[in-house]
């Protein structure tokens, strides 16, 4: 199902490095949280903040997804107050936009100084939401992908690289 | 938001409008019809009526369920809108675009 990789370690790792040196420039004097959203972004949001080169601090979201309860809820919340501080949300995958824009109203609504979006994978094709993405680390076609966190019901998520799918999941 | 007994005119639409609903995106289903096409008296003479449009998004909508070698026609609808109302934003969503955001997997890890 899976072959060559689409993305492979080496070419993440590079990517990864160049906005973990981004995040750093931007944030420089300052104490960033990064909060991930969980669970396929958390390779990504593990790597990314030990490519960062200042102090940060870490917390993880995640929410129900479409088919599971009447409506989209935080099913795990941070575990910090973030009032006056600066949030990165860090995804893995940003589609219809639709779960970001969520998290990021919510987010909004306890008063960050800012908030910033950070996407390992933009794949703008269906795009609902218009989220405006800060740091993005790959543009993708309409393709499935999986590996380095992201799944396929479940499987591929502990490979190194990212590979396109040879089928769209039904 | 329009109620689950709103007429629609095929299962994605009404798919769609449950998904929306979950991300509590306010909707509405069809509520405007544009002048497409025009006559030599400049009368309009065909309409495009997209699916859904979302205000938050300031976004227009539409579904096609059909088979891409039968898309020409609503192809056509919406390069006609976009040329005629370039201030209107509009979406086409094939029928391999409906599959994809309604599939199982998919679903479960939308972003």
């Amino acid at each position: 199902m899976i072959g060559e990789p689409l993305f492979d370690a080496a070419t993440i790792r590079a990517r990864v490095r160049d906005l973990g040196a981004e995040i750093s420039r931007d944030y420089a004097g300052t104490l960033p949280i990064f909060v991930g959203l969980l669970s396929a972004a958390a390779p990504f949001l593990a790597d990314l903040t030990r490519a960062v080169t200042i102090p940060c601090e870490l917390d993880v979201i995640s929410v129900n997804r479409f088919g599971q309860g009447d409506g989209i809820a935080f099913q795990k919340d941070l575990a910090c107050d973030i009032a006056g501080r600066h949030v990165i949300l860090v995804d893995d995958t940003i589609d219809t936009g639709l779960t970001l824009h969520y998290a990021r109203k919510v987010l909004l609504g306890r008063g960050p100084a800012s908030l910033a979006v950070c996407t390992l994978l933009d794949r703008p094709h269906r795009r609902i939401a218009d989220i405006e993405i800060r740091y993005r680390g790959f543009e993708l076609p309409d393709v499935y992908v999986v590996g380095y966190g992201l799944d396929y019901l479940g499987r591929y998520r502990e490979l190194p690289a990212l590979y396109a799918h040879g089928t769209w999941p039904a | 938001m329009a109620s689950s007994r709103s007429p629609f005119a095929h299962a994605s639409e009404a798919e769609l409008a449950r998904l929306l609903d979950f991300y509590g995106i306010p909707w509405q289903y069809e509520p405007r019809s544009f002048p497409i096409a025009w006559d030599e008296r400049r009368r309009p003479v065909e309409f495009f009526t997209p699916d859904f449009y979302l205000p938050e998004y300031d976004l227009y909508i539409e579904l096609t369920v059909a088979k891409p070698i039968r898309n020409t026609r609503k192809n056509r609808k919406v390069r006609l809108l976009r040329d005629s109302h370039p201030h209107v934003n509009v979406k086409l969503f094939t029928k391999r675009d409906v599959e994809r955001l309604f599939s199982r997997a998919a679903r479960a890890r939308a972003s």
